[in-house]
């Protein structure tokens, strides 16, 4: 049995895709008397197949070593192309988490797209975007993730533009697709060097290559740098984190997955990739720079947004720094188990959020107030989400920050205070949000607001509870630190922070005496916040500004120096053609003077020639 | 050299000709007979194709199969004489395919069809002549012969300035071609033996100065056809103001040709002129990736933006041409192959908006996938092929240049890289173009030109012409050997020959791409042991 499931593991990404191709009667239109319904259940009859298929392998094979399979794929020459699977703890861990989530979305996308017309097509891609993402946790070689890695860009690419009309959505859907494309094509780019360098792009081969090799340091560096690319474009990482926030405008469940699992696929393949990036302290520096800076400005830019769903998507990015700070660190662990606990509770909070607001039909949090008694279960969701993503003891969240303090943050003691700022500014904007949107008193769009149904509570208070079980799940797989640690300054400072956050946000957000939270400091500084720290006039003023001038005047040097170039010569023959004509007079003198004339210039010129 | 099997070849190029002679006669009532007529011919031409190279042609052997010669005037030296290898073999197909689709697709020709209809059978038979002359003269007067009905096609179908852009392809395609006609003369007469037969030539011992010349000219020719810059701006014309089958075997086949022509001519008969050339037509490359990629973002009409992005496309087809390793080669094949099918399917598919909306103005059109969903979803398909999406056949086709490019030991590592990374560059611009070119036409809010038309989505028919071509593309996309194995054997072989004039490279083993990208062990008996316990 075992041995058939691993020989079929390859089918695990394929269960997906199989799904997306089944509801091609249903979204192309074929089938249209029986509704869409039938199309999404078939669809997650084969994600609790795939579910199914990598429990009993994780169970089996949780205490063998790392198995690879491979499927030839193409062969020219001396070039064999393989997908290689891999299925270890870690692999099919992530597959089995990838594969819940994807099971809840689609439950959770049940209620939430009720009565979309286009319910077939939606769940065609979330079908396709599971399998890549299970394809990736599973990949064996650096070639194959980076193939699915763009299949991922095309299923957000096609999710965030799902309701193609909404004016918003139309740059949010190409922005996604731009600023992914950008980093996936540089990372390809690494990838065809490395293969070309390192005679391989299976990642263990890869990894015992990277032991060895010695590259000239500028080599290295480029080599490196290309292949960070992809990640910091997947991650939502500065500069290139701003489709993460335009994506918002997407259907709520598949903003579930991408703020959970999608980002942290990118820092899957990133943590794998890690044993080449160590060639070059330069790209290790760049890692965590750029680590840096996204997690303290996003946490920043999350605090002045007043649109729910970019609120928190901010965080994503934010704690993906903390992700990239860790892996720079080449702690890849650390960073494995705060992706756990991040995807989990993010998971939880955006299905709170979506929740909302399909009841209230906004995400402006000035419309909101209120919810809390009228929607108890979904604001029970939120604030469990919260804590559980936040330092506080004894949940998951915790112990990734509490281990992330203790590892990464030795020889480079100024990284610890990144962890408390991070954490406490996401403490504060989490009760920020939730003080907005379910304390308070309740206005025009959340007054008769009703708990969400059925199909919406029921994946809700499943993750609910996975996510209070996070300890436990931690406690079997004997990755929480000792009770010894715990007593340290290290989560004194952790859990002091989250506080300091909390009660901060709490102070302010829901204290009756401020009537209005939302207009509290300094305009310029809501302004600078809100827009981003202004990345998108950076993205104007460079890449926007060159490809459009460049664009211009290529365009123009074509038409009037290439083209005209042609056109002039037409026209001068046509203008050299047409005053010749005068010249024929019908008078035969004329001709017989031209001919002596022309004879005389031939010879005087062959005269003068020779 | 006659073989005594059926005459397949020229059974292929006399079919469609001979179906086209009693076209004026046939009644044409309600228009329907002779378009179904032309259509049946088109497919019984495909099939017969592809059966012939299904039984009949070896995808191991190297040579030239399925050979036929005869004497036609023997006075001035012209042979009929036919063959196909691996690199004309799949563009044989290629043509057949897609002259076939635009058939299909030229359902709503109600002005004077006899005529479109018997110009579209010529052209057809001139494509698959192209591809299968073996004779320098035959090649030439079959590409001469593509070029007529073309002409009359865009002038007599073709949009509001179809005299202007038909002129222009006229003028600069007959022009370039005077080139292949007097490298041909040139050639023949070379040395002692008068012959056209391209083999033959292949084997002449030229001096170097002859072969440099010979080799420019071929590349006149051949790069007003590709286009390479500047040689180019006849194309956005011709193919944005030609009816949208035409434009289809244009974008599809047409440039092809020319594709095939610098292998044939360039790397088969003149190696040593293409080592000198070969640095030139990557640069060359370069250049039209980025500067019609460029271009392309600043035009306003569809189907000039995709005219610019085939442009674009047939650049890579340089830089594998010049390559020097058999993944370069095949690369530029993929490229071609998978070009065409990309090329042809957009084209259609404005043709489809184009039939609806009697503008091809992008900032008139918008919101379009309200009404259109299925076209919407093809045009998006079609574009994610173009920009090469992994999973889809442009992907593979230009990965396989890159690599080829990439490793190629006939160049420092300054200037692959250099090359590499500005292609790169390109790549990235595609999909700005490509999705700007979606965003305006299909998402958002409905267009001035919209207002009070109600569109209808694709029919049946539509979407099968666009299906036949997505599922190639996929296809190759999916599992490459679909494609590459018609042709493998041949451009080893090819770029064997293309090495042993550059001294250098010429005696290091030929596969000297040394990383098979992936190889892992398979799953270990002892790990399989451990498993059943």
């Amino acid at each position: 049995m075992t041995e058939f499931l691993v020989d079929s593991s390859w089918w695990v990404p394929v269960y997906g895709v199989l799904g997306a191709v089944v509801t091609l009667p249903w979204s192309t239109g074929l089938i249209r008397r029986a509704g869409s319904r039938p199309a999404a259940y078939l669809n997650i009859v084969m994600t609790v197949v795939a579910l199914l298929h990598c429990v009993i392998l994780w169970t089996d094979l949780w205490d063998l070593p790392a198995l690879h399979v491979d499927i030839p794929w193409l062969k020219l020459f001396d070039l064999n192309l393989y997908f290689s699977i891999e299925l270890s703890r870690v692999s099919l861990g992530a597959a089995v988490l990838i594969t819940v989530l994807s099971l809840l979305a689609q439950f959770f996308a049940l209620g939430y797209l009720e009565k979309d017309w286009a319910l077939g097509r939606f769940y065609a891609l979330m079908g396709f975007f599971e399998g890549a993402m299970t394809g990736i946790a599973l990949s064996d070689s650096l070639f194959s993730s980076y193939a699915l890695l763009e299949m991922l860009t095309l299923s957000t690419y096609l999710l965030v533009g799902f309701w193609y009309a909404q004016p918003l959505v139309v740059t949010a859907a190409r922005d996604a697709f731009l600023t992914k494309r950008v980093g996936d094509l540089l990372m390809l780019m690494g990838v065809v060097a490395l293969s070309a360098i390192a005679g391989t792009l299976d990642y263990a081969e890869l990894t015992a290559w990277a032991e060895t090799a010695e590259l000239a340091p500028l080599t290295a560096t480029l080599l490196g740098l290309a292949l960070l690319a992809g990640p910091i474009g997947k991650c939502a990482q500065f500069p290139l984190n701003l489709w993460l926030d335009e994506a918002m405008e997407g259907p709520s469940p598949a903003s579930i997955l991408r703020n959970s699992v999608v980002v942290a696929c990118g820092a899957y393949v990133l943590i794998r990739m890690q044993p080449i990036l160590s060639l070059s302290p330069v790209v290790l520096t760049t890692l965590m720079v750029v680590g840096a800076i996204t997690a303290i400005g996003a946490s920043l830019v999350s605090i002045g947004q007043i649109d729910i769903k970019r609120a928190l998507s901010h965080t994503t990015s934010a704690y993906l720094g903390l992700v990239f700070l860790a892996v720079g660190m080449q702690q890849d662990e650390v960073a494995l188990m705060l992706l756990f606990a991040h995807a989990l509770s993010k998971a939880l909070l955006y299905m709170s959020v979506g929740s909302v607001t399909l009841t209230t039909s906004t995400q402006d949090l000035t419309e909101m107030g209120g919810l809390g008694s009228r929607m108890p279960a979904t604001s029970l969701a939120f604030a469990i989400g919260s804590i559980a993503m936040v330092g506080m003891v004894p949940f998951g969240g915790f112990w990734a920050m509490q281990i992330w303090a203790e590892r990464v943050t030795v020889g480079a003691p100024g990284l610890l205070l990144i962890l408390l700022l991070v954490n406490g500014l996401t403490a504060f904007n989490l009760t920020r949000v939730f003080g907005l949107v379910f304390a308070g008193e309740p206005q025009a769009k959340t007054r008769r607001a009703p708990e969400a149904p059925w199909a919406i509570c029921l994946p809700m208070v499943s993750l609910i509870v996975m996510c209070l079980l996070v300890p436990v799940m931690l406690l079997q797989w004997e990755l929480l630190p000792s009770l010894a640690s715990v007593r340290s300054p290290l989560s004194l400072a952790i859990i002091g922070s989250s506080v300091v956050g909390f009660g901060f946000g709490a102070f302010i957000y829901l204290n009756p005496a401020f009537e209005h939270p939302l207009g509290l400091g300094w305009k310029s500084m809501q302004d600078i916040l809100a827009q981003d720290f202004r990345t998108d006039q950076l993205y104007r003023v460079t890449v926007v500004f060159a490809v459009r001038r460049g664009a211009r005047l290529a365009a123009w040097f074509d038409r009037y120096v290439v083209d005209g170039m042609v056109n002039l010569i037409g026209v001068a023959s046509i203008f050299g053609s047409e005053s010749l004509k005068y010249t024929i007079s019908g008078q035969s003198k004329h001709y017989l003077l031209t001919v002596v004339i022309g004879v005389i210039l031939g010879i005087a010129s062959l005269g003068w020639l020779f | 050299m006659l073989s005594t099997q059926f005459p397949w070849l020229t059974a292929l190029i006399l079919f469609p000709l001979i179906a086209a002679l009693p076209i004026p006669l046939l009644p044409n009532k309600y228009g329907k007979t002779v378009r179904f007529y032309a259509l049946g011919v088109g497919f019984i031409e495909f099939a017969t194709m592809l059966y012939a190279f299904w039984k009949h042609y070896d995808l191991q052997a190297t040579g030239f199969q399925l050979v036929e010669s005869y004497p036609w005037l023997p006075q001035i030296g012209l042979n009929w004489s036919v063959g196909v290898d691996g690199i004309s073999m799949p563009l044989v197909i290629l043509s057949g395919l897609i002259t076939t689709l635009a058939l299909l697709a030229s359902w709503k020709i109600n002005d004077k069809p006899r005529l479109f209809y018997v110009l579209m059978l010529v052209l057809y038979s001139a494509q698959i002549g192209v591809f299968v002359a073996q004779d320098l003269l035959l090649f030439f007067f079959m590409w001469e012969l593509e070029l007529v009905p073309v002409y009359l096609l865009i002038s007599n179908w073709g949009g509001e300035k179809r005299l202007y852009a038909a002129t222009k392809f006229i003028l600069y395609t007959a022009a370039g071609s005077i080139f292949i006609l007097v490298a041909a003369l040139a050639m023949a007469f070379y040395g002692g033996d008068f012959t056209f037969d391209i083999q033959a030539l292949g084997l002449k011992d030229y001096s170097l100065t002859f072969e440099l010349a010979m080799y420019a000219a071929f590349l006149l020719a051949f790069g007003v056809k590709l286009p390479i810059f500047p040689f180019h701006t006849w194309l956005p014309d011709a193919h944005s103001e030609a009816p949208a089958p035409v434009s289809m075997i244009l974008a599809g086949v047409l440039l092809k040709m020319a594709g095939y022509g610098l292998i044939r001519m360039g790397i088969e008969m003149l190696p040593n002129a293409h080592a000198y050339f070969a640095p030139a037509l990557a640069v060359l490359g370069v250049v039209n990736i980025i500067y019609a990629s460029l271009t392309a973002f600043a035009q306003t009409n569809l189907k000039r933006r995709m005219a610019y992005s085939s442009i674009a496309h047939m650049g890579f087809v340089l830089i594998g041409l010049a390559s020097f390793t058999t993944l370069g080669i095949s690369g530029a094949m993929l490229q071609m192959v998978s070009h065409g099918l990309i090329a042809a399917a957009l084209f259609f598919l404005a043709g489809v908006t184009y039939d609806r909306t009697h503008t091809l103005m992008m900032d008139k059109l918008g919101g379009m996938a309200k009404q259109m969903p299925t076209v919407f979803a093809l045009f998006t398909a079609g574009s994610m092929a173009s920009l090469a999406l992994p999973g889809m056949s442009g992907f593979v086709g230009e990965l396989t240049i890159f690599l080829g490019f990439s490793s190629s030991d006939a160049y420092s590592v300054p200037f692959r890289a250099v090359v590499v990374l500005l292609a790169a560059v390109g790549v990235i611009l595609s999909p700005i173009y490509l999705l700007s070119m979606l965003r305006s036409v299909f998402y958002g809010n409905e267009g001035s030109a919209l207002a009070k038309l109600s569109l209808t989505d694709a029919n049946p028919r539509e979407a099968f012409i666009a299906v036949c071509l997505l599922i190639p593309i996929i296809g190759i996309g999916i599992y490459p050997k679909l494609a590459t194995q018609t042709f493998d054997t041949t451009t080893v072989a090819l770029t064997s020959h293309a090495r042993m004039v550059l001294p250098a490279i010429a005696h290091k083993p030929m596969l000297d791409f040394q990383s098979p990208m992936m190889s892992a062990p398979v799953i270990g008996a002892e790990t399989k042991a451990a498993l059943l316990d």
